[in-house]
């Protein structure tokens, strides 16, 4: 106890500092995850047949590999395969970016399938596009479906985050890398870390569970 | 026929193997009341609902004004908003208020500024009495509430023409007569009407042509009182024998 005290009083700013890198790392993944799983769900459900077999495969490799092996793919085929220079952490957040986007996809997915066929069937028939039936009647009642498998699917992201420590991407897992170099040891900074994860994931799920409850107002 | 607004022709469809309609031709007149009885399977509701393209006749033809609307061309979107559809099921938007139902089409859709969307909404509500539930939700409804505000959600469109697909079946029956009531109204309106239903004697005072379609084909039409009192084809008489 006596030494993460004196941890915490010496190196508060690494864990700070990986704490940021934590956060903004989950903060990206989260949104353009979301963003592009959204896409893929979309995609998903085209017609077009070509564009579902393209997904569905992207969706099953994704799912079917371990992540780990996924940021080693990244990290060495994106700056091997782009133009453009990338540093290690762009490569390991778009690498998880993708990993999530292909769990956020079949979250979106089953709760798009989950509203009623007859809302499609109303929003078309008083004259919707296709888009505005989208926006405004299927995605507002999908979200309350799946927002407590999105909710896990944003706290797993979150970990997940701490695999980036392999490739020593500044966040939290790193940070604890860098104090059990610096001081030897091990167990003590290993329990700041898990506690910081806890906290940040048990406040993140707190607050999904009052976004839930105020949705839930037109039930 | 200058007057006509919807006419099909040989109309077909089917759901893989199963062929649920085995041409059908009709021509509905603007303004005209056309009720469409008949048993549960024989494509009532499968016709209704390929006259707004809800689902796509696998042959044969709809013309809207003298339009065909299978089309591959044609804005599916821009034709259904002149064609106001009812269901069974009511499919209110659960995740909007009873007046959000309503003016989300026109302002949308048809770029009603809001205010003028509401207070038309507002009018609406009035007239089916449902002006006091314009800021809750639809849960809050009853089934008969529901269904008045699915209608005057398609009416809010000023569609020329409105189908309405088993609008009662799925009510208790004490709220069976408010509905009918609000279509009964909108009979007497001068709207192009064309209701599926099992309520006979709605169909029989509020029509002006009754289509009995069974086994995917139009088995027998004519004026209410002919139809229902002396039906010349057998399986019409089977079936108001039934019913009645």
């Amino acid at each position: 106890m006596q030494n993460i005290i004196s941890l915490l009083k010496q190196y508060y700013y690494v864990f700070l500092q990986g704490l940021w890198g934590t956060l903004w790392i989950s903060g990206v993944v989260v949104f353009f995850g979301t963003i592009l799983g959204l896409v893929i769900a979309i995609m998903r459900m085209s017609r077009f047949k070509p564009l579902k077999v393209f997904t569905d495969v992207y969706i099953e490799i994704l799912r079917g590999t371990p992540v780990l092996l996924q940021l080693y793919f990244f990290w060495i085929a994106l700056p091997k395969f782009l133009p453009i220079e990338l540093s290690d952490t762009a490569c390991i957040v778009v690498a998880l970016i993708v990993n999530a986007s292909a769990y956020i996809a079949e979250i979106i997915r089953a709760g798009i399938g989950a509203v009623d066929i007859g809302q499609w069937e109303a929003a078309k028939s008083i004259g919707l596009s296709n888009a505005h039936t989208m926006t405004h009647v299927i995605l507002p009642q999908a979200v309350k479906n799946i927002l407590p498998a999105l909710c896990n699917e944003f706290i797993s992201t979150i970990k997940g985050t701490s695999l980036a420590s392999v490739f020593f991407v500044g966040e939290l897992t790193t940070s604890y890398k860098t104090i059990q170099t610096a001081t030897f040891l091990s167990l003590e900074p290993l329990i700041i870390s898990g506690a910081i994860y806890f906290v940040l994931n048990f406040v993140l799920s707190r607050m999904l569970k009052l976004l839930e409850r105020r949705l839930m107002v037109s039930d | 026929m200058t007057d006509e607004i919807l006419r099909t022709e040989n109309l077909h469809k089917s759901f893989g193997k199963l062929e649920v309609l085995k041409g059908i031709s009709t021509s509905i007149r603007k303004g005209e009341v056309v009720s469409i009885i008949g048993p549960s399977g024989g494509g009532k509701s499968t016709f209704l609902r390929c006259l707004n393209l809800l689902e796509i006749p696998t042959a044969g033809s709809v013309y809207f004004k003298g339009q065909d609307i299978t089309d591959k061309k044609l804005k599916i979107a821009e034709y259904r908003r002149q064609i106001g559809m009812v269901f069974q099921t009511f499919n209110v938007f659960p995740n909007m208020t009873v007046l959000e139902n309503i003016t989300l089409a026109p302002t949308l859709e048809k770029k009603v500024p809001k205010a003028e969307a509401q207070e038309e909404a507002m009018s609406l509500l009035r007239r089916v009495g449902l002006e006091e539930k314009a800021s809750e939700y639809p849960r809050k409804l009853s089934g008969g509430q529901k269904q008045r505000l699915a209608i005057v959600r398609a009416l809010a469109m000023h569609p020329e023409v409105m189908l309405f697909d088993e609008p009662t079946s799925a009510l208790d029956p004490e709220m069976v007569k408010e509905v009918l009531d609000v279509i009964g109204e909108l009979t007497r309106s001068g709207m192009t009407i064309l209701i599926v239903t099992h309520e006979m004697g709605f169909a029989r005072e509020v029509s002006d042509r009754v289509l009995f379609i069974s086994d995917g084909v139009i088995t027998e039409e004519g004026r209410p009182e002919q139809i229902f009192t002396s039906p010349r084809h057998p399986s019409t008489n089977k079936f108001l024998s039934m019913v009645l």
